[in-house]
């Protein structure tokens, strides 16, 4: 266990080579009735790397997302973290990654420290590793004023904190994170910034999934763009956005022409 | 209105039909439900060698469908949720027109048709009489059905407006205790009293079932074909005056839940500071760290403690009831009281046996963490035993001692055991094989509420499981029946640490089925408890 200075200790406990894959998917795909929801994806995220994975609703991000964390099973291809198959070796895997799904619950009636010490025991940690990373965590996500409140009566902003908390607790090499900056405050989310900052910049890599064009074009070094279950392009953000902004990039990628502009007469009637 | 909100409510069973799975339990309802209503629709036919018998069974059976609309869903959970006031709360709707309208979806449904024809045993009786009294025996079971319903609706959304305060919430666990059991208790007083009530002894019962409004329909049938049409045009009139109350009262209940914010349905909001104390005894391990977090949720989430409450009290009206309505002479000894721990346990299992359900798809933190399905599995056995085993054990020392039949103490140390542990067990199973979503807990705050799922299958899976229950008491169970017959005491202890052995191994044998389930099939289970509903 690494000795802790400052802010939370954002790299620790995984022993993955720092030069390896830290998320590969290959041919993975899922359909649910008629739909394909993620038909094929082949997604290379490099160790080191901030991935922003972009797309329309329903492009199929979270379901690319949960499948590549062992929340979903696929209906065909491999998903592996630093080389380990999330299905055929998932306790090595799941080791190495920290999670933040988008509307799932927690224990919703514990409090912020209390579903930290949980998650932190069930991680297997020592309870004063725990206590302290709890802490700190509490303390840099500004949530030790909501102290004594359960999660259930959390604001949407707190919960992505108190949910990014859980991920970072058990010093994950890779953070995978569905929509982190929804509904956050900006003040929170720039604390979220310097903090993924700091754990890209320590040899971590972030992938995260978003539909704010701006912030991943700022944020990411890489970026894929998914869009009815494919991914349509993926590489460094230049070469994607090419002499174009990456919200332009979108949508000629995409292929969505700016709705609004027709029909609705009744309205300002 | 009303025929938009129909429509929904059709289109929501018919999607609720389309998928294969979900259409079995549907089915069997409807059949269960229909056999119960054909009973009381041919009771009509009977002929009866008292006059007027007829009007007392229809009136017996009528209440006992009344007390089944009131007590069904509370003691189910399974109170109809497909179309809820707050989903119309921002369009502007005056509440009246909003009661009309879920009031009359709520028609839209297998329970209302069985009902409906159920109560149409008026009719059929009426129709022996001549035409007229079956027509009014028509307009009373249409009146009857319509009352019955609202007062569903009315009771279920006063008990969780109740609810949707914290300290009303405990006001109203309450009200429901004793609702089930005046409930229950009537119910098997109508069954020991069926015969009594069919030869015209039990007066007073008579006069009592004549006056519950589910009544007044099969006295206004008989009152039609003596010509007394004073008496049934009165009953028809407060019968419409009753459902004006009723609808009023409803309009207002509406009102209230959708203008006025729900909590969240915890239990105290400012948590105690017992972390400390709760850690220094549970093992600093993953299995513990499950234990303390289920025993918090144990207390507070009202839903869970809604289901030991109520499993704690089908064991005791049970037991209780049965003694209470049988006649002076056998009512001598302390009956089954001595023995309400083990029912106590067996019903506060079957209750609990959708833990992954009550958490909702908080699962997911469960299954990104590497290895945490063993200590999740047997972290929650561990809580449960927790939270049931001081009870258990409490009544099974207490009971036979206080009853004054120290005989029983043999009996309780044989069985207990087996049923804690195989309770442990069985509580996984059912949460792992049988699960199914429950409302989002962030969104609703009415602890009652069990989503779709159809109350008779669950029943019918809770009876199947208890089943088993049975079965991993025999050995136990055998050995005191044996020590018993032979008079051997040294048999009857016997039975002590075979359950002990038998009890443990169940609970470590099914924990581990239990565990390989989710290994195996986790996102499933995810899939399956994190729908919205």
């Amino acid at each position: 266990m690494t000795e802790f200075s400052g802010g939370p200790e954002l790299i620790s406990d995984g022993e993955a080579p720092a030069t390896a894959t830290a998320l590969r998917l290959s041919g993975l795909y899922k359909v649910f009735g008629s739909t394909t929801a993620v038909d094929h994806v082949n997604l290379e995220v490099p160790s080191g790397s901030f991935f922003g994975l972009v797309g329309p609703n329903g492009a199929g991000k979270t379901t690319a997302l949960s499948m590549a964390v062992g929340l979903l099973r696929p209906d065909g291809g491999r998903a592996s973290i630093f080389d380990h198959d999330v299905w055929t070796d998932p306790t090595r895997a799941k080791s190495l990654i920290g999670v933040l799904p988008d509307g799932l619950s927690v224990p919703e009636r514990l409090t912020g420290r209390e579903l930290l010490t949980y998650t932190g025991r069930l991680h297997g940690l020592p309870t004063s590793v725990v206590t302290q990373r709890a802490q700190e965590l509490l303390s840099v996500l500004e949530l030790t004023d909501a102290e004594r409140t359960m999660i259930i009566d959390y604001s949407a902003g707190m919960r992505k904190k108190i949910g990014l908390a859980m991920a970072l607790l058990h010093g994950p090499r890779l953070l995978v994170l569905d929509e982190p900056f929804e509904a956050v405050d900006p003040v929170s989310a720039s604390t979220i910034r310097t903090i993924l900052g700091r754990f890209v910049e320590s040899g971590g890599a972030v992938v995260l999934s978003s539909h704010v064009m701006a912030l991943v074009e700022q944020l990411c070094t890489h970026v894929a763009v998914i869009t009815q279950g494919r991914v349509m392009a993926a590489g460094d953000v230049d070469s994607v956005r090419g002499q174009q902004s990456l919200e332009q990039a979108f949508m000629h990628i995409v292929g969505g022409g700016t709705g609004g502009g027709e029909g609705l007469s009744w309205l300002a009637s | 209105m009303a025929g938009v909100l129909i429509a929904m409510k059709l289109r929501v069973l018919s999607h609720s039909l389309r998928g294969g799975a979900q259409v079995v339990p549907l089915v069997l309802g409807a059949v269960f439900g229909l056999m119960l209503a054909l009973v009381s629709l041919l009771s009509g036919l009977v002929e009866f060698v008292r006059p007027g018998a007829a009007v007392d069974l229809l009136s017996a059976l009528f209440a006992v469908w009344l007390i089944g609309w009131v007590l069904g869903p509370l003691v189910s959970g399974g109170a109809d949720d497909t179309l809820r006031a707050e989903h119309f709360k921002l369009l502007p709707i005056p509440p009246r027109g909003l009661a009309l309208g879920l009031l009359a979806a709520s028609f839209v449904g297998v329970p209302a048709v069985v009902t409906l024809l159920a109560f149409s045993g008026m009719v059929v009786y009426g129709a022996q009489l001549g035409g007229l009294p079956a027509l009014v025996g028509a307009v009373f079971a249409v009146l009857l059905l319509f009352g019955v319903v609202l007062l569903s609706r009315v009771l279920l959304g006063a008990v969780g407006a109740l609810m949707s305060s914290r300290r009303g919430r405990d006001l109203g666990i309450i009200m429901v205790t004793l609702l089930a059991f005046s409930g229950v208790a009537f119910n098997y007083a109508a069954n020991t009293l069926a015969p009594a009530v069919i030869e015209g002894r039990a007066t007073g019962l008579i006069s009592v079932l004549h006056a519950l409004p589910s009544g007044w329909g099969p006295v206004a049938v008989r009152a039609a074909a003596a010509g007394n049409w004073i008496l049934v045009f009165g009953l028809g009139l407060g019968l419409v005056a009753l459902i004006a109350v009723l609808l009023a009262l409803y309009g207002k209940l509406l009102t209230r839940r959708t203008t006025v914010a729900v909590s969240s349905g915890s239990g105290p909001s400012r948590t105690e500071s017992r972390r400390g104390a709760l850690r220094g005894l549970l093992p600093d391990t993953p299995i513990g760290a499950v234990t303390g977090k289920e025993l918090r949720l144990w207390w507070r989430d009202s839903r869970r403690r809604m289901m030991l409450i109520t499993g704690v009290i089908i064991g005791v009206v049970i037991i209780v009831t049965p003694r209470m309505s049988a006649p002076e002479s056998q009512s001598g000894g302390a009956g089954m009281l001595p023995y309400l721990a083990l029912f106590v346990v067996a019903f506060c299992c079957l209750q609990a046996g959708n833990l992954y359900g009550f958490d909702g798809s908080a699962f997911w933190h469960t299954l990104s963490v590497p290895g945490a399905v063993r200590a999740d599995v047997r972290g929650r056995q561990l809580a449960w035993l927790l939270v049931i085993g001081p009870l258990a054990v409490l009544l099974a020392v207490a009971l036979p001692l206080i009853t004054g039949s120290p005989g029983a103490l043999v009996w309780m140390f044989g069985l207990l055991p087996v049923l804690l542990g195989a309770g442990s067990g069985l509580v996984l199973l059912m949460s792992v094989f049988a699960a199914f979503p429950m409302p989002d807990q962030r969104k609703n705050s009415n602890p009652l509420s069990a989503g779709g799922r159809p109350g008779c299958a669950r029943g019918a899976l809770q009876l199947a499981m208890g089943g088993l229950l049975v079965l991993v008491a025999v050995p136990p169970a055998a050995l005191l029946i044996a020590g018993t017959v032979t008079d051997s005491a040294l048999l009857r202890w016997l039975a002590v640490p075979v359950g002990l052995a038998v009890g443990a191994a169940t609970s470590w044998w099914w924990g581990g089925l239990a565990i390989n389930r989710l290994r195996a099939r986790g996102p499933e289970l995810l899939a399956e408890v994190g729908k919205t509903l």
